[in-house]
């Protein structure tokens, strides 16, 4: 009974000590992919600036429709809205949400 | 005289953890958005281990492990503990990063290596002086609390599918949804939004 006051005690001085951690919001970018990589894609967005948004492990890549999709899927022209974390000076997507460019009428 | 030295090294190391503390406070404030030190983390380890009663420990899940119970754990899951754990209960969340301590991630062995009763109790009595609050209550609580259990014992291996699926299921606000709708719009062939480019804080 003892040693639980103590743990606690000690655990309540101990909760002061603390040290500060950043956190960053999600990030939205929509546009036209104009560049896909193995590592990162990049975005024309509406008001005509490119951006850069890296591709990790975790990302992923689905259809407009929820579906799940590939890398190999992704291709320029396709419109995307990219949810992205910044990492730094990056953007790393955690969802790639895309509308496939229909095939041309022949 | 040897209960004294050590009630005597007890005090001493109190006044100076608290002289620590009282120095740190100076010195950062009391952020919650802070990352816990080592010790407090084994602190409140051994706390929540406290915390626990030992009957609880022992107990076994009822509920069967079958795709229906998963699903009904996820949805759940989604709906209700996602917005500080993450659907992959990863707790790389906006609110997880505020809170102090942190939402552990349940993926990981410090939450695996806890028993299935233990898992239990703690969704339905919460943790004092952290962010987790109790859900229980009632039986139907048990019951979601138990699927709840499978679905932190299959967090390791959830799949891609699964969370996109959880993802449909996360509360949204109005501005979530006016947002959600704009992107749909805009990939079924509508112009991009104004902001094309917008911090978004779900």
């Amino acid at each position: 009974m003892k040693l639980r006051w103590l743990i606690g005690l000690l655990g309540v001085l101990a909760l002061t000590a603390s040290a500060t951690l950043g956190h960053g919001d999600e990030k939205h970018v929509i546009g036209t992919l104009i560049k896909v990589n193995a590592d990162s894609v990049v975005v024309k967005t509406a008001d005509g600036k490119s951006v850069e948004v890296k591709l990790i492990s975790g990302t992923a890549i689905v259809m407009r429709d929820g579906k799940a999709a590939k890398l190999s899927d992704l291709t320029t022209g396709e419109k995307v809205v990219i949810h992205a974390k910044p990492k730094g000076d990056t953007l790393e997507a955690s969802e790639v949400r895309f509308s496939p460019v229909p095939p041309p009428v022949k | 005289m040897k209960r004294n030295s050590l009630l005597l090294l007890i005090i001493v190391v109190l006044i100076g953890v608290g002289v620590a503390a009282a120095l740190s406070i100076l010195h950062d404030g009391l952020s919650a958005r802070a990352k816990p030190t080592a010790l407090e983390a084994m602190l409140a380890h051994k706390a929540r281990h406290l915390a626990i009663p030992a009957d609880a420990r022992t107990m076994t899940n009822p509920i069967p492990d079958n795709a229906q119970n998963m699903e009904d754990a996820e949805m759940h899951f989604a709906d209700h503990c996602a917005t500080c754990h993450g659907n992959n209960g990863g707790g790389d969340t906006m609110y997880g990063k505020g809170l102090y301590p942190k939402p552990p991630d349940l993926r990981l062995p410090q939450t695996q290596e806890l028993s299935d009763g233990e898992i239990f109790w703690i969704i339905e009595n919460g943790v004092r002086f952290t962010g987790m609050p109790g859900f229980g209550g009632d039986d139907d609580s048990k019951q979601d609390s138990w699927k709840l259990v499978r679905l932190i014992r299959h967090f390791p291996k959830l799949s891609m599918d699964e969370q996109m699926m959880m993802e449909k299921n996360n509360p949204k606000s109005p501005d979530d949804m006016e947002e959600e709708k704009q992107e749909n719009d805009f990939l079924n062939g509508a112009p991009a939004p104004k902001e094309s480019e917008a911090h978004h804080h779900h």
